[in-house]
């Protein structure tokens, strides 16, 4: 604070002038006393005592008030040199003058505190305006909470403010600002209770601390008694959350009053809002770092995919030229390479599960056209084989809502798997109803089956069947695909063994109520 | 008129062989370019009558080169891609493209789609009043729908639908392009989201099996194509 002594003695400096000042008038008007009526003394006085008042204060007004009454009644007021007064009126112009003069030196004086009271208030919006365009104007979130710290400082004339940031899962805290002197800012664990609690602290000069009320936000309650203190712990809560602590410090607290506090509370409640702006800061990088890595994987898987195809491209094309010289051999070779491709989507698939950079288009789906999608993509491999679809295509739509072409490759899987470990012969069967809140396609095969032990088994990858039939294909990577794909669009492949042999496996996925459409007519 | 030119636009020389020895029988001139820059003003210069495109091209992307040529040219563009991802062929199809093969793909695959899109771009003229294909009929004048003689009737929705799709055999619509034919004007406000279930509704009008279609047939992840005559 400026110092208050100072003021003081300019103060009675001034008031010692106003006193000369009415000795002088008074000299001067008993040098021509004859001359005067008693109503130019008076207003002389008057101007003196409004003088006074005005520009010093009320005390010294209502001094000179007094003093003027006493000299009028002594030297100008007959008899003279007593304070006896021969005529009744003169009384009455007495009482008059000092009833004026305190009337006027208070009304000057509220008038004063008013327009005093005005500007500190405009300089106290102007200082918060000002922080908040500081808070929102620096271009790192974290280089706003020393600024603050600094404007705290400088408005209250306080010796020291620091602001303590505390981690996102309420844990440590960390001093943020940088102050150049070495004092120790330290506080066994207060700053520590402060931010746990979400109470006011203070700390005395003797060493002893008082603990104040919880600090609702906005909250106008009184200051605390400050007197004795040379420390202010303040906990900073953004949504009733303690995000940090505000620590002022000052050798006496001197002058600090309703007002300071008031604007202490208003800009603390910026220093949370600084804090939180840190943490959402970084909390925005880190999503942007996250994004931008599956940007990466997505684009590495992508350029790997394109990598493998195109030589794969060549080989197929080279082989049909050679077989359509007349050479089987080719046909071979196109098969594998054809095979060699599965492989790739495989991997890459896996991959893309794996890497968590799957992207799904969840849509209103139509089971018929799932299974109309998948039945066409299938029909090559069938041979001798018959796919059985029961489906209702006359009732109820069948809708859900996936990835159609997610789900297109987990059925497509399952029919596959069906044909390869089916004997010849016996039909592929694929049941498709409602069932709760789900689509279910159930796929039944008359293979081998599964033995109990191996029926999760299956669903890792490079995992196949020990019974399965000698090579039929695939690295056994269908049904760890096909259950991760399904899952990341909420829903499951699961096994059972089908009755009379054989099994059973289903793909669920999510439903939906059939939407009105609108209906017109022609 | 038969072809005269294709381009072939592919940074791999091994790519550019397999199309070139694909297309030399039909066209007396193949050619080359080895970025997308080089194939947009080789389509300027050379006007072919059909351009091959590969997506992965070292300074424009395959998209970009779509678009240029779509600016001022109808040309027939069949793009090769080897991410297999629906996205992308619906982006593609947008732009203009007139169908897309992922790789690796074989040169008869290659030779049968092309030959179905320039069949497709070579019939211009007057508009057909009247479309036929295995005994599904759609009079247009009339605006009548039979199926082996038999009558079937369809809403506005469900006509305009089918029209759309018939009037263009073989061409695969995206669901963007397929709302845009069909909805623009009418006043439907989640029209685009339940495009499948009006699909699903017309194939149980005009399907024989409406869960084995051999009319209206889906590319899955991109949109629906009316089964070209084999």
């Amino acid at each position: 604070m400026s110092d208050p002594g100072d003021a003081r003695r300019r103060e009675i400096g001034r008031a010692l002038l106003w006193v000369g000042i009415l000795t002088v008038v008074t000299l001067g008007m008993l040098s021509v006393r004859p001359q005067l009526e008693k109503a130019h003394i008076a207003l002389v006085f008057l101007l003196v005592v409004l003088g006074g008042s005005a520009v010093v204060g009320r005390g010294t007004g209502l001094f000179l008030a007094g003093a003027a009454f006493l000299l009028f009644n002594y030297l100008f007021l007959p008899p003279y040199y007593t304070l006896l007064i021969n005529n009744p009126l003169d009384w009455l112009v007495l009482a008059t003058f000092l009833v004026t003069s305190i009337v006027a030196t208070q009304l000057l004086y509220r008038a004063r505190r008013e327009a005093d009271e005005a500007r500190r208030r405009t300089a106290e919006i102007d200082r918060l305006a000002s922080l908040g365009a500081e808070t929102l104007n620096v271009g790192r979130a974290d280089e706003a909470l020393p600024a603050i710290a600094e404007v705290i400082r400088g408005t209250l004339g306080l010796d020291a403010c620091d602001i303590f940031v505390r981690a996102p899962d309420g844990g440590a805290l960390t001093l943020v600002t940088q102050v150049a002197d070495n004092r120790d800012r330290s506080s066994g664990g207060l700053v520590e209770w402060v931010a746990e609690n979400g109470r006011l602290v203070v700390e005395l000069r003797d060493g002893t601390t008082h603990l104040g009320p919880r600090l609702g936000l906005g909250d106008a309650s009184s200051p605390p008694d400050l007197a004795l203190a040379q420390r202010l712990l303040l906990p900073l809560e953004v949504r009733h959350r303690t995000v940090g602590v505000l620590q002022v410090t000052d050798p006496t607290f001197e002058g600090f009053g309703a007002s300071s506090w008031r604007i202490l509370l208003a800009l603390s409640f910026y220093a949370a809002l600084g804090i939180e702006r840190v943490r959402l800061a970084a909390e925005a990088e880190h999503a942007a770092a996250l994004r931008e890595t599956d940007r990466l994987k997505d684009a590495l898987l992508a350029s790997v995919s394109h990598d493998l195809r195109t030589p794969l491209t060549t080989i197929k094309a080279l082989a049909h030229e050679i077989r359509l010289t007349g050479d089987d051999r080719a046909a071979t070779i196109e098969e594998q390479a054809d095979r060699l491709n599965r492989l790739v989507a495989d991997l890459l698939d896996l991959s893309r599960l794996n890497a968590g950079v799957l992207s799904l288009r969840l849509e209103l789906n139509l089971a018929e056209d799932l299974v109309g999608a998948a039945a066409d993509q299938v029909s090559g491999i069938l041979g001798s084989r018959r796919l059985e679809v029961k489906l209702d295509s006359t009732g109820e739509l069948l809708i859900g809502r996936f990835d159609f072409v997610h789900a297109l490759r987990v059925l497509v899987n399952l029919l596959e798997n069906g044909v390869k470990y089916s004997p010849s012969g016996a039909p592929i069967v694929l049941r498709v109803a409602r069932a709760g809140p789900s689509l279910c396609f159930e796929v039944e095969d008359r293979g081998p089956g599964i033995p109990p032990a191996d029926r999760e088994g299956i669903f890792a990858p490079f995992r196949r069947a020990a019974a399965s039939t000698p090579d039929v294909g695939g690295a056994g990577l269908g049904l760890a695909i096909a259950r991760g794909l399904a899952r990341a669009q909420g829903g499951d492949v699961t096994f059972a063994p089908r009755d009379n042999g054989g099994s059973r496996f289903t793909l669920r996925l999510p439903a939906e109520a059939a939407p009105t459409v609108p209906e017109e007519h022609l | 008129m038969p072809p005269r030119a294709v381009l072939i636009v592919d940074d791999e020389p091994q790519i550019r062989r397999v199309v070139r020895n694909a297309f030399k029988a039909d066209f007396p001139r193949v050619l080359e370019a080895e970025t997308g820059a080089q194939g947009v003003d080789l389509a300027a210069a050379e006007r072919p009558d059909l351009v091959i495109l590969d997506l992965g091209l070292p300074d424009l992307s395959g998209l970009d080169v779509c678009r240029e040529i779509r600016k001022w040219s109808a040309v027939p563009i069949v793009v090769l891609t080897a991410r297999h991802s629906e996205d992308e062929k619906v982006t593609l199809l947008d732009a203009g493209a007139d169908d897309y093969l992922t790789k690796p793909f074989s040169p008869a695959e290659l030779q049968a789609r092309v030959r179905a899109v320039l069949r497709r771009s070579g019939g211009t003229g007057t508009p057909a009043t009247r479309l036929e294909q295995d005994g599904l009929v759609m009079d247009l004048h009339q605006r009548e729908l039979r199926r082996d003689g038999v009558a079937i009737h369809l809403t506005p929705i469900e006509w305009e639908l089918l029209r759309v799709l018939m009037s263009q055999p073989g061409r695969t619509l995206t669901h963007q392009q397929l709302f845009r034919e069909v909805w623009t004007g009418r006043a439907f406000g989640d029209a685009q989201q339940y495009l499948r279930v009006y699909v699903a509704q017309l194939r149980r009008k005009i399907e024989p099996d409406p869960v084995r279609p051999q009319f209206i047939v889906t590319e899955p992840g991109v949109g629906y194509r009316f089964k070209a005559r084999t």
